[in-house]
């Protein structure tokens, strides 16, 4: 945090993880993460909203895992070897997984260069960003963390 | 001195004296003439006075003061209790509760004089004396002579070794003309704030004159490090019995004992006489008043902060048994190191398997014991009941009794914290909607006086609380006549509603059969608030009815929310666990002998037709194709009612920590909790209560 501080006096930046779901590049902002687990046994949870997958066992802890794909009403999750589950870590609901299809890098953004005119809600999977950031040629849409908490589905 | 460090002790010590209080005052107005009784609710409230006085509250310790002293006069037969002054002193524990309440959310008493009671009591006194001025009493706050301490005999002054200085400072003292005494005080054995004591004696000592030498320093004073007795000299003016009613007046003193120092101690120092006795004696003094400034800046400090923590008060023998458990646990990893490293890899398994017995033998009776360290007696919640049926019986104008049992019954701390409010709910139902008027239990040949019960007992892994009354019992026709106006049901339904079914109908939100709204309870957020807090805590409720006899409600809860031990069984791939607790038996049903009840598969199993659940199906699992010749079924219960699971395979006992899915995933009241397995996999918790 304090480092964030000091860059901000000069250009406000913003790190985000660029992940990879479907063909398409989302960044998350770093302060939710928590930790990037591999793939591991997902044990499913009876009854509960579709979109989880079930729950993990993260050093003892139980974490509730979500596809994100299904959440965003996209196809089901195609596991891979570069499948990766990324645990958010929010006050006050606990830790969350998210299935992620690979982790590309790490990028800082300029907060300035971040457009956010292109976020409407016209298309409901346009809910879930809250802008769309510029790495190099690449567009990478910026998750709003808030909208994958939140009890919704997108069908 | 800093008191703040004393205010969890002061916080637990107030509860408890408020609640003996509340629990003698009881007692006095069924027998006003208990002198044991009036003499342990006086010994409450002066101990109760003087810590408040120790902390600085100063509001509190005027209340008590003048509670005090109405004591003091019951106590001296001048006034009978009567049910006015109940009444009066319940108002009074009320303001002190009050009182506390602040004191636990910001470590300040608040502004509130509360000076109608304090009148009140006053006029009390007034009365008593007769034409003695009422408000005079209340000013005698300071005036030590109220309390008659019975003076013990074997308590002498101790003689103090005076250092050169300190003999300069007698016989200077003694030549500016007053008189120097030796003190020693002898505070209370169980006294727990003994360095406060002190503090505070030696404040009001100061009061009527110069503390010149004290035994022992008074740093150490301050550290407490002292046994039950502390000596001083002082000069003063006054006489000795003066000084020693001063210091009397500090509670848990149990003896101040003194003597003139004569002229034969301080012949010695004649020589010196002349010289100017200051400096070094009066080093002691100004320690003292400094400490005594920094004390209210202190609080000052920190004002905001909720002042407590919960806490749990445990027992030392349990603290012994766990201390003992964890040295077990370090020979047991001792033997295991030592059995790796001696032999050099090529270790003898037999003895490998040996430590491994005893070390699981050991992690078994640690977590009992720190589960019992968690343990508290359900009677810090119930203890407050007979009060609150009191004024109950006062505000319905019904005669009642409430008869409690088993409050010694132990609970886990966090279930103890929030039954209260259930079980309040349910006492208070009783005694206004259960009870019956007076004309309509004389006409049913019931006593006058109604009979509100509370038995606590524990069963099996779970503690079972019933609460109940002799009164009226629930209409069932009445509640379905209800339920159909109210749209709840429909009236096809109410007609094939069984008893049982009906009376759960009370339990749905927004029902209520107060015909009326009253004070006490009628605002329809009763009986469901109850059932939802009591599950929530993992437990049940049950009513048993009968109309015109009375009403019992059965609240079961579980021992321990933590750890349970429960039986892992599989539903194809995944694995499931079933706390034992609420098994009754597992069974091998050949599929033939499954029959069917309005087109429900049941089985027949002793004498008792129990319906069968199948866990793949509850499960969302695909069915199999095909049953095999025989089922795994494993009979669980819920009170009276029974179910039996139809599972894949039985994997066996085992002690599982519970752990909670969390908030995201909802709506799921099938699965409980999860657990971790010993190869690290998650196997899910199923609730067999919402199977039934």
């Amino acid at each position: 945090m304090a480092d964030y501080k000091i860059e901000s006096q000069e250009v406000e930046t913003k790190q985000y993880i660029v992940v990879q779901i479907g063909n398409e590049k989302y960044g998350i902002d770093i302060r939710y993460i928590d930790n990037i687990v591999r793939m591991q046994k997902i044990t499913r949870v009876p009854k509960a909203q579709s979109y989880f997958k079930g729950v993990i066992n993260l050093r003892g802890e139980i974490v509730p895992v979500m596809s994100i794909r299904k959440k965003m009403g996209l196809e089901d999750d195609v596991i891979t070897d570069a499948s990766r589950i990324i645990i958010l870590k929010v006050e006050e609901k606990g830790s969350l997984g998210v299935v992620v299809d690979q982790v590309r890098e790490v990028i800082t953004l300029n907060i300035a260069e971040i457009d956010k005119s292109g976020v409407s809600a016209k298309n409901a999977k346009d809910t879930f960003i809250n802008g769309i950031g510029k790495n190099g040629e690449e567009l990478i849409s910026l998750f709003e963390i808030s909208a994958i908490l939140e009890e919704r589905e997108m069908n | 001195m800093d008191v703040s460090q004393y205010l969890e002790i002061f916080i637990d010590e107030s509860s408890e004296h408020l609640q003996s209080l509340s629990d003698c005052i009881m007692n006095l107005e069924k027998e006003p003439d208990n002198k044991e009784t009036i003499n342990e609710v006086f010994r409450a409230a002066h101990s109760l006075k003087g810590m408040a006085g120790t902390m600085g509250f100063k509001r509190m310790q005027h209340l008590t003061h003048d509670m005090e002293n109405v004591f003091q006069e019951v106590r001296s037969d001048k006034i009978a209790v009567d049910s006015a002054m109940i009444d009066l002193l319940f108002k009074c524990l009320d303001a002190l509760d009050g009182y506390l309440a602040n004191i636990k959310a910001s470590a300040d008493e608040g502004t509130e004089d509360n000076e109608i009671i304090i009148k009140e009591l006053n006029d009390f006194i007034a009365r008593a004396n007769g034409n003695k001025d009422a408000s005079a009493l209340a000013k005698t706050q300071s005036a030590a002579d109220t309390e008659p301490e019975s003076v013990s005999v074997g308590k002498r002054v101790r003689k103090i070794e005076l250092s050169d200085s300190e003999k300069k400072e007698v016989s200077g003292a003694r030549a500016e003309g007053k008189k120097v005494y030796s003190i020693t005080v002898y505070i209370q054995k169980d006294c727990l704030l003994k360095a406060a004591r002190a503090f505070l004696v030696f404040r009001a000592v100061e009061g009527v004159g110069r503390i010149l030498v004290n035994r022992p320093s008074s740093q150490d004073i301050e550290d407490e490090k002292f046994e039950l007795d502390f000596s001083f000299c002082v000069a003063s003016n006054e006489s000795l019995d003066k000084i020693i009613a001063a210091a009397k007046n500090v509670s848990e003193i149990e003896e101040v004992v003194g003597e003139e120092i004569t002229e034969d101690v301080a012949r010695a120092e004649e020589e010196v006489r002349t010289q100017p006795a200051n400096d070094p004696a009066k080093a002691d003094t100004p320690k003292t008043t400094e400490s005594k400034q920094t004390a209210p800046a202190n609080k000052k400090q920190t004002p905001a902060k909720p002042a407590t923590n919960r806490t749990v008060r445990v027992d030392i023998e349990k603290l012994d048994a766990l201390m003992n458990q964890v040295s077990e646990l370090i020979i047991a990893k001792n033997s295991l190191v030592s059995i790796s490293s001696t032999e050099g890899g090529s270790f003898s398994s037999q003895g490998f398997h040996e430590q491994i017995e005893y070390l699981e033998r050991i992690t078994t009776n640690l977590h009992e014991s720190v589960m019992k360290v968690r343990m508290v007696p359900i009677e810090s919640v119930v203890n407050k009941f007979p009060r609150m049926i009191r004024d109950l019986s006062r505000t319905l104008n019904k005669k009642m009794e409430l008869y409690m049992t088993g409050e010694d019954t132990e609970l886990d701390r966090t279930v103890v914290d929030q039954i209260g409010d259930p079980l309040q709910h349910l006492l208070r139902n009783s005694a206004d909607h259960g009870l019956e008027n007076a004309e309509l239990r004389a006409e049913r040949g019931k006593p006058e006086t109604g009979t509100i019960f509370l038995n606590a007992y524990q069963e099996g892994n779970n503690v079972i609380i019933q609460v109940g009354d002799d009164g009226n019992g629930i209409d069932v026709e009445a509640v379905k006549a209800k339920a159909v106006e109210r749209g709840v049901i429909t009236q096809e339904q109410a007609d094939v509603m069984t008893q049982k079914e009906a009376v759960n109908l009370l339990f749905m939100p927004s029902f209520s059969m107060a015909k009326k709204i009253t004070d006490i309870s009628g605002r329809g957020v009763g009986l469901d608030v109850v059932k939802s807090n009591i599950e929530a805590l993992g437990g049940d409720v049950e009513v048993k009815t009968k109309l015109g006899e009375g009403s019992t409600f059965t609240v079961r809860l579980p021992l321990t929310l933590a750890i349970i031990q429960a039986l892992l069984v599989t539903v194809r791939e995944e694995k499931y666990a079933i706390a034992l607790a609420s098994i009754t038996s597992i069974e091998d049903i050949p599929v033939k002998d499954i029959k069917y009840v309005e087109a429900r598969e049941v089985i027949h199993l002793r004498d008792s037709v129990i319906p069968l659940v199948r866990l793949d199906r509850v499960l969302d699992i695909e069915p199999k194709a095909e049953d095999g010749d025989n089922l795994t079924v494993v009979i669980v219960k819920r009170g009276d009612q029974q179910a039996g699971l139809v599972v894949d395979n039985l994997i066996g006992q085992q002690e599982i920590v519970i752990k909670s899915l969390g908030k995201y995933i909802s709506g799921n009241k099938l699965i409980s909790g999860a657990t971790i397995l010993g190869d690290g996999e998650v196997a899910l918790i199923i609730d067999a209560n919402t199977l039934m």
